[in-house]
């Protein structure tokens, strides 16, 4: 098998189009930098965990599950695992094009791999984007953004403005509603829509967040796959 | 309560596995057209589930600014302006007192 495209000017593209999600990442971190400090965690051990774990919401559940003290290490595990289980469908979709880089620098990729960055990626790889460096660029100022700005947080606890003050506690599902609209192409791309969204609401109400997302994402796959007529 | 370390290891262990599952797991799985419909659904379905949780979760504001980011990234043609927009327009109407 040939090796895709994996150059550098694929990594800069990437990392271009990734640096105004890295300053929402960056607020973000703040606020994670934050609550770890209230939690009792000094700066090394915030950024450890943002470094560590590199996904805010499976951390922001960590700390709330050990500030309660009744936190078993399966308890933990478990929690991220549900948690994170929509990494499975992100690797999942980015699989057939990003397998083909080789395994190195596929596996290498998936550590920078967010939601942000697999949002813009898989935008980007539907608008005909061939070199597999890109979601490593796309994560590289990301990475950069969430870990300083975690530090940052975790040091200057009380003279921080709330990131919930600024809007950014709205920044994911700002990008997600900005790129789900530039992706609708046709009137069968309202299809996984609707159905994403109405799933997501149905499962919420009776299992919570993680679930509603992993749930939309499956939703809309199978809604697509028993539509799917056999043209190209 | 076992020592730091270790819990960050077990917590690392969990989300690395979620990060290479998925991905490893389809390489087993041929990538039929269907398939590929599929595949290629599951992001905008995952994109319309987190603004749809976003929407319910939040109050006029938040509703406010998701629409506006729709719209103004078909106006604008550029989804990051307009998603950096909307945390703008939340902010403000926040600060208004939406």
């Amino acid at each position: 098998m040939t090796r895709a495209l994996f150059s550098a000017d694929g990594f800069r593209r990437g990392a271009r189009d990734g640096v105004p999600l890295a300053v929402s990442i960056f607020a973000y971190g703040v606020g994670f930098g934050l609550v770890a400090a209230q939690a009792g965690f000094g700066v090394g051990r915030a950024v450890a965990t943002s470094a560590a774990i590199y996904s805010g919401s499976a951390q922001l559940a960590a700390v709330n599950l050990l500030q309660s003290g009744e936190a078993t290490l399966w308890a933990l595990f478990a929690a991220i695992l549900v948690i994170n289980a929509r990494y499975l469908l992100f690797g999942a979709t980015l699989q057939p094009w990003l397998w083909s880089a080789g395994p190195v620098r596929a596996y290498a990729s998936l550590l920078l791999l967010g939601d942000a960055n697999w949002m813009m990626t898989m935008r980007a790889i539907r608008a005909g984007e061939e070199d597999r460096a890109y979601l490593a660029g796309t994560g590289a100022p990301v990475a950069v953004g969430w870990l300083s700005g975690t530090a940052l947080g975790a040091a200057a606890v009380s003279v921080l403005p709330r990131p919930e003050a600024l809007g950014f506690d709205l920044m994911l599902a700002c990008f997600a509603a900005a790129m789900m609209t530039a992706m609708v192409k046709s009137r069968l791309d309202l299809l996984p829509v609707v159905v994403g969204a109405g799933t997501a609401l149905g499962i919420f109400q009776w299992f919570g967040p993680a679930p509603a997302i992993i749930g939309a994402g499956l939703a809309g796959a199978v809604a697509a796959a028993l539509l799917h007529r056999g043209e190209p | 309560m076992e020592s730091f370390p270790v819990l960050l290891a077990v917590m690392a262990a969990a989300a690395f596995l979620c990060r290479v599952a998925g991905f490893t797991l389809m390489r087993l799985v041929p990538v039929s057209p269907r398939m590929e419909a599929a595949l290629r659904a599951t992001p905008l379905a995952v994109m319309a589930g987190i603004t749809a949780l976003a929407v319910q979760a939040g109050g006029l504001a938040e509703g406010l600014a998701l629409a506006s980011v729709v719209g103004l990234t078909l106006v604008l043609r550029s989804d990051v302006a307009a998603a950096l927009l909307g945390v703008v327009v939340v902010a403000v109407l926040r600060w208004a007192g939406l």
